[in-house]
């Protein structure tokens, strides 16, 4: 039998859903759970763009099976934003013109988060670093790199909430 | 954002309306569109480069529980016509050219590792991939084609058998007296300058949904495409379903660069089946099957005979110009006709006065070579390369080489070779700019101080001229901005509720048109950003275009088909406004989406109320007044324009490890006036780390023997965040040309200019060594072939 | 990813008896940063897979005697943030950062990456310049394996098909010697074209009594230099000493030539960075920042 039903939290959100073992998390997440902000870019572990918070930390949704999310708290970037108000630092994002064509958007959103909130002091050079993880074909990352940086000034210098 | 009235919105940093939507997962790409009883496709693939198909047995994998069918080359044969790219525009009558015939799967033979040869349909994609290894295919090998010499040598077996060889095309070109300069050059430089096959790799990759209404026999394909018309245009001939029974839906697209600018063989076996089947088939391609089969470009090489004098003027060129165009010709743009725009581009902002070049592209066992952002982007890389190596030839300053081969504006020659005017160029501004910036000659200080403590700096310029549109010549003005791809037509509307909507044939897949369009008709029509939406994406109500993004279009194209459809607009609007305010329409004016008279603050009409009484109340508005509330324009580019610059790249080379650090990025750009400068700048350094990508990190790779080594993305490697450095880009001021539309192209400059530059820079660092750079990938293990530190592999 | 059956035991009994049953057609996941690309392209095709993260009792790092003992699904990003770790490891913590990115290193395990055995990988050339030890378990039974007998090739090791790696074994740092890691990659976070582990400690006399160097990315198993290691026991520490060891060390070099890389390319940076990597090491066993 390789159907299983797994019980997991995902954007707050108590969900119980069956799956084949074979899929995926990224998969589940998309396909089960119709979240589809959840991107796959190579679906071998090197884009970055299925990045997800899983018990708050981040990690590659292709590179988890969905049943071994079983019981863990799951966030993915339709989780961020509070109702139609942007998350801080998806408003960071959008004001220094992040992002071009959005496909690798919700890997660099979750793994920013992730790096945010673990360090919002982090300088350009850390965040160049653990950002160099998600590949961007579009803007050349300075912009990525520039909301990152003034979504942490704003979370030190005016509280804003990671 | 915050609107102030009277504020203009072009050429304001806007915040981008699409950013909501992708920052939040809510865009909805390829493969977040369900389709209700969809199925699932999968292809099996060739795993040998060149071989003859004896025999394929799909029964097992038919047989397995969840696949639906499984088809063949045979069953394409029988269902569908071959395809003959470029054939539906015409392409393929082009002089020189060779174009096999081919169906969407492999009938007898494989050309490439990734062809196509089966399709499997199953209720899932994971059944669909399993039953592609109950598949037993019977292939006889045959010697593979791999190289220009492979495809040149005359006992090479043929790769598509109908022709003589596996020549793809051939051409010539001969402008000005070729003879007649190098007569009177001092000196003959030789040179032969090579260019890596490298690939556009948007992070999205390919994938479509198919879908038939058998009662109404429409097809609908959605699909991730720049261009949704054409894939309809292209589709029908080869399904035979007529052209206004396909219709394209895309929505978010994730990324292009060209790639998806034309219809893919892949396509067309998922519109077979799901004719057959009657069900919406989905095929999503993963990241191995989008590096060996989406498309490769650029494998260029010219053999180049420069006449020079003894100060460096380039007074004109031969050029031997080789492109390997891979296997199947990529529809409706083969690659192999990209040869010519090596020579036919080389010009630039040079005075050349005579070209003379040669052109041949071959067929080979690779992948199918497509566009890829600024096809022509060799030519540029020819050029600028050449001026560094007569430079250095010469022990000329490179910046002094170009202050005396770019031309200067109104002086002669005021046209290139070509006939197209050098009107309003601004090259020589952006080089003195861009040394200016870079510190150019205080450069050569730290340059020689760093030598004496073991450490390589280097610094490379280049610059470009890209007709985005490019000027026209007002001697000849029927001549339009548009070019072969014609005109642009945009409908700008007022709704019921007093917003506006544009609809535009553009088809944006990062460029921010849903913004900057919306700026323009702002500013014309007087409404606030806000209330401006920007449709696109279905071929039921766009306009048809034979490209929709691509080559550059937009900024010129679209944006002034937007201002001058919203100026109809607003003359429709302030004439029935005039009527129902019984006022000279002279003495109207909007402001935030309300309609004033002028001097009489008091007197208004909003948008919404007006648009009401044209809906309901027609009665009150006299006989001849057009009450459609909508504006069109089909827009020819206007008086264009150049948009060019120049670009200085600083470099670190370790020379222990190869390593090369891009230290400072310098851009002196002229794109005419931006809408929006931070999209614009976003343009910019994509185009610019594509270059990075394309010079140090990336290459599709193929064995001697046609495997392919770059299937994964730990072989295809791109720029990161710790490869790119930031950017410093500066706007030029521009030369205007055309009194309402000066927004130029920018797509492309980066990526054309930029590698040359980088590659300059290496050399630089490098020349006391004795390196010479006469390719355009150097990776780190090329770096130390080329100081003899390590035997070229 | 192919078909398979999935299991996940809480307790080690269990995963050993599955192993013990299945054998060969079975894959242990820990973190599956290596076997789950794998399954997804297609390239392994075990008929279960058993997973590990379950079991409690492999997800500590504890100090047990002079040894650091890291159980088998111990993240390399808890071992990263590890106190133990940054004390008492500084060859591993300076190597942790250079595993893939941080969304790797968050499910990758260190039980898992020395098991796979990736002769390009940090962890197990770490684990070779510092002697540890393996402990493997099946239903019959436990050894240990110490590291030049565990790592057998390309992703090859003397665990048999119903063993699990239950800890990895690294035995605490010299205080008065000094460690390097290097690695040059293409980019940030690949795997890297080659790397190096490094340890020079000095003796009263000024002169080196003793030196690691483990190569990755050169061989098929983490390789140790040895011959340039005895060679630099006695020498003064000297960049000319470095030099003569890191032309050593690459002498009989046989590394393959990939895309990234010829093996002549790989060897002449090798003898680069063991050269870099002996200096600083050298530079730290004298109590120097570096």
């Amino acid at each position: 039998m390789t159907e299983r039903a797994i019980r997991l939290t995902v954007n707050g959100v108590p969900r119980e859903e069956t799956t084949d073992v074979r899929v995926s998390l990224a998969d589940f997440l998309r396909e089960k759970l119709e979240l589809t902000g959840t991107h796959l870019g190579c679906e071998h572990g090197v884009c970055g763009a299925c990045t997800v918070l899983v018990d708050g930390e981040p990690v590659r949704s292709c590179l988890m099976l969905a049943v071994q999310a079983m019981g863990a708290d799951v966030l993915t970037v339709e989780g961020v934003a509070d109702g139609d108000t942007l998350h801080p630092l998806q408003q960071a994002l959008m004001e220094t013109h992040a992002f071009q064509c959005g496909f690798c958007t919700p890997g660099f959103v979750m793994s920013a988060l992730a790096l945010l909130r673990d360090d919002p002091g982090a300088d350009e050079a850390a965040v160049r670093e653990e950002l160099s993880g998600n590949l961007c074909r579009c803007t050349g990352y300075q912009t990525i790199v520039e909301g990152v940086l003034l979504a942490g000034r704003r979370a030190r210098d005016e509280g804003a909430v990671l | 954002m915050t609107d102030v009235i009277g504020a203009r919105s072009v050429g304001a940093r806007v915040l981008r309306s699409e950013d909501p939507r992708i920052l939040t997962g809510k865009g909805v790409y390829i493969d977040d569109v369900v389709v209700p009883g969809m199925l699932h496709a999968a292809f099996l693939r060739s795993t040998v480069p060149h071989g003859r198909l004896l025999s394929l047995d799909v029964s097992e994998a038919r047989e397995l529980p969840g696949v639906v069918a499984v088809y063949t080359g045979a069953d394409m044969a029988s269902r569908s016509t071959a395809g003959i790219p470029g054939s539906a525009i015409g392409m393929n009558m082009m002089p020189g050219l060779n174009i096999p015939a081919s169906y969407a799967l492999a009938t007898d033979k494989v050309r490439y590792v990734g062809d196509p040869i089966a399709l499997v349909v199953a209720e899932s994609r994971a059944v669909a991939e399993d039953a592609l290894e109950l598949i037993v295919e019977d292939i006889e090998m045959l010697e593979p084609v791999v190289t220009y010499a492979d495809a040149l040598d005359p006992s090479s077996p043929r790769i598509f058998e109908e022709f003589e060889n596996n020549i793809a095309m051939t051409g010539e070109v001969a402008m000005g007296d070729i003879d007649a300069v190098f007569a009177k050059a001092d000196r003959v430089i030789s040179a032969t300058v090579s260019v890596h096959r490298h690939q556009p790799v948007p992070m999205e990759g390919r994938g479509s949904i198919a879908e038939w209404n058998p009662g109404e026999e429409e097809l609908t394909i959605h699909t991730s495409t720049q261009s949704p018309h054409l894939v309809r245009l292209l589709m029908s001939p080869q399904l035979g379903i007529p052209m206004e029974n396909i219709r394209v839906i895309s929505g978010d697209v994730g990324g292009g660069f060209g790639l998806k600018m034309g219809l893919f063989r892949e396509d067309i076996a998922l519109a077979v089946a799901a004719v057959d089947l009657a069900r919406p088939v989905k095929w999503i391609e993963d990241r191995g099957e989008h590096l060996a089969t989406a498309g490769q470009a650029r494998e260029e090489m010219a053999e180049m005979e420069a006449a020079i004098t003894a100060d460096g003027v380039l007074l004109g060129l031969r050029m031997n110009v080789t492109l390997n165009a891979g296997a199947y010709p990529s529809d409706p743009f083969p690659g192999a006709m990209y040869v010519g725009s090596v020579s036919g581009s080389f010009q630039g902002p040079t005075k050349i006065e005579a070209l003379a070049a040669t052109s041949t592209s071959v067929f080979s066992n690779k992948s199918t070579y497509v566009a890829y952002r600024g096809p022509w982007a060799t030519a540029d890389f020819m050029r600028e390369r050449l001026l560094d190596i007569i430079a250095r030839e010469l022990d000329l300053d490179p910046l002094d080489v170009r202050r005396r081969n770019y031309v200067h504006r109104d002086e002669p020659p005021l046209a290139m070779l070509s006939g197209q005017l050098f009107l309003g160029v601004t090259t020589q501004e952006s080089i003195e700019q861009a040394a200016r910036i870079s510190g150019w000659d205080e450069f050569r200080v730290r340059q020689q101080a760093a030598r004496e403590e073991g450490r390589y700096l280097g610094l490379g310029m280049a610059s470009y001229l890209e007709a985005a549109p490019g000027p026209k010549n007002p001697n000849a003005p029927e001549g339009g901005g548009g070019g072969i791809m014609g005109d642009e037509v945009s409908h700008v509307s007022v709704e019921p509720d007093g917003s506006i909507s544009i609809i535009t044939q553009q088809h944006p897949h990062g460029q921010g048109h849903q913004t900057t369009l919306a700026q323009v008709a702002s500013d014309e029509l007087g409404v606030p950003f806000d209330a401006i939406t920007v449709r696109y994406g279905d071929t039921q109500f766009t306009p048809f275009a034979l490209v929709a993004t691509g080559g550059s279009r937009a900024a010129t194209m679209a944006n002034g088909s937007v201002l001058h459809a919203s100026r109809a607009l607003r003359e429709k609007i302030m004439t029935i406004a005039a009527e129902l305010l019984e006022a000279s329409p002279a003495d109207l004016e909007i402001n935030g989406g309300t309609i004033s008279v002028a001097g009489t603050p008091s007197i208004t009409l909003s948008l919404a109320e007006l648009a009401r009484v044209v809906a309901e109340e027609p009665d009150r508005l006299p006989e001849g007044v057009d009450r459609d509330l909508e504006g069109t324009a089909a827009y020819d580019g206007g008086m264009g324009g150049w948009s060019g610059g120049t670009h200085c790249c600083f470099v670190e080379v370790d020379i222990e490890t190869g390593m090369v650090e891009i230290q400072r990025y310098v851009v002196v750009e002229d794109c005419g006036l931006p809408v929006n400068p931070a999209i614009v700048e976003g343009q910019v350094r994509g185009g610019v780390t594509q270059a990075i990508g394309a010079v140090l990190l990336e290459q599709s790779a193929y064995s001697d023997d046609g495997q392919f080594l770059a299937g994964t993305f730990m072989d295809y490697l791109m720029p990161t965040t710790t490869v790119v450095p930031n950017f410093e880009i500066h706007h030029l001021e521009s030369v205007l040309l055309d009194p309402d539309v000066n927004f130029r192209g920018v797509g492309e400059g980066g990526m054309i200019v930029a590698p040359a530059a980088i590659v300059n820079a290496i050399e630089d660092a490098l020349a006391t060594l004795g390196v010479r750079v006469r390719e355009q990938h150097l990776p780190p293990a090329r770096i130390l072939e080329l100081l003899g530190t390590v035997p070229t592999a | 990813m192919p078909p398979f059956e999935y299991h996940a035991p809480d307790s080690l009994d269990e995963v050993l008896a599955l192993l013990a049953e299945h054998g060969d057609e079975a894959k242990v996941l820990a973190g599956g940063q290596s076997l789950v690309p794998l399954l997804a392209m297609r390239l392994a095709r075990p008929t279960q897979v058993i997973d590990i993260n379950r079991v409690e009792s492999l997800s500590t790092v504890a100090e047990r005697g002079d040894q650091i003992v890291f159980g088998a699904t111990v993240r390399e990003r808890t071992a990263e943030r590890s106190s133990t770790v940054r004390a008492q490891s500084p060859l591993l913590a300076e190597a942790l950062p250079f595993i893939g990115h941080a969304a790797i290193r968050t499910r990758g395990t260190i039980g898992g990456t020395v098991a796979h055995a990736d002769a390009s990988a940090e962890i197990p050339c770490v684990v070779a310049a510092l002697d540890g030890e393996v402990l493997v378990r099946s239903a019959s039974g436990e050894r240990t394996i110490a590291a030049p007998d565990f790592f057998q090739g390309h992703f090859t090791t003397a665990l048999a098909d119903d063993e699990c790696v239950v800890e990895v074994r690294l035995p605490v740092a010299d205080p008065s010697a000094g460690y390097a890691f290097q690695e040059i990659a293409r980019r940030h976070g690949d795997f890297a074209l080659v790397g190096v582990a490094t340890m020079v400690s000095l003796g009263d006399d000024g002169l080196v009594a003793d030196a690691r160097i483990s190569l990755m990315g050169v061989a098929d198993v983490p390789l140790r230099a040895r011959a340039a290691e005895a060679a630099l026991v006695g020498a003064q520490p000297t960049e000319d000493t470095f030099v003569a060891a890191a032309q050593a060390a690459t002498a009989d070099l046989r590394p393959a030539s990939d895309v990234h890389g010829s093996a002549a390319y790989r060897t002449h940076l090798t003898g680069v960075i063991v050269r870099r990597a002996l200096t600083t090491a050298g530079a730290r066993a004298r109590g120097e920042q570096a």
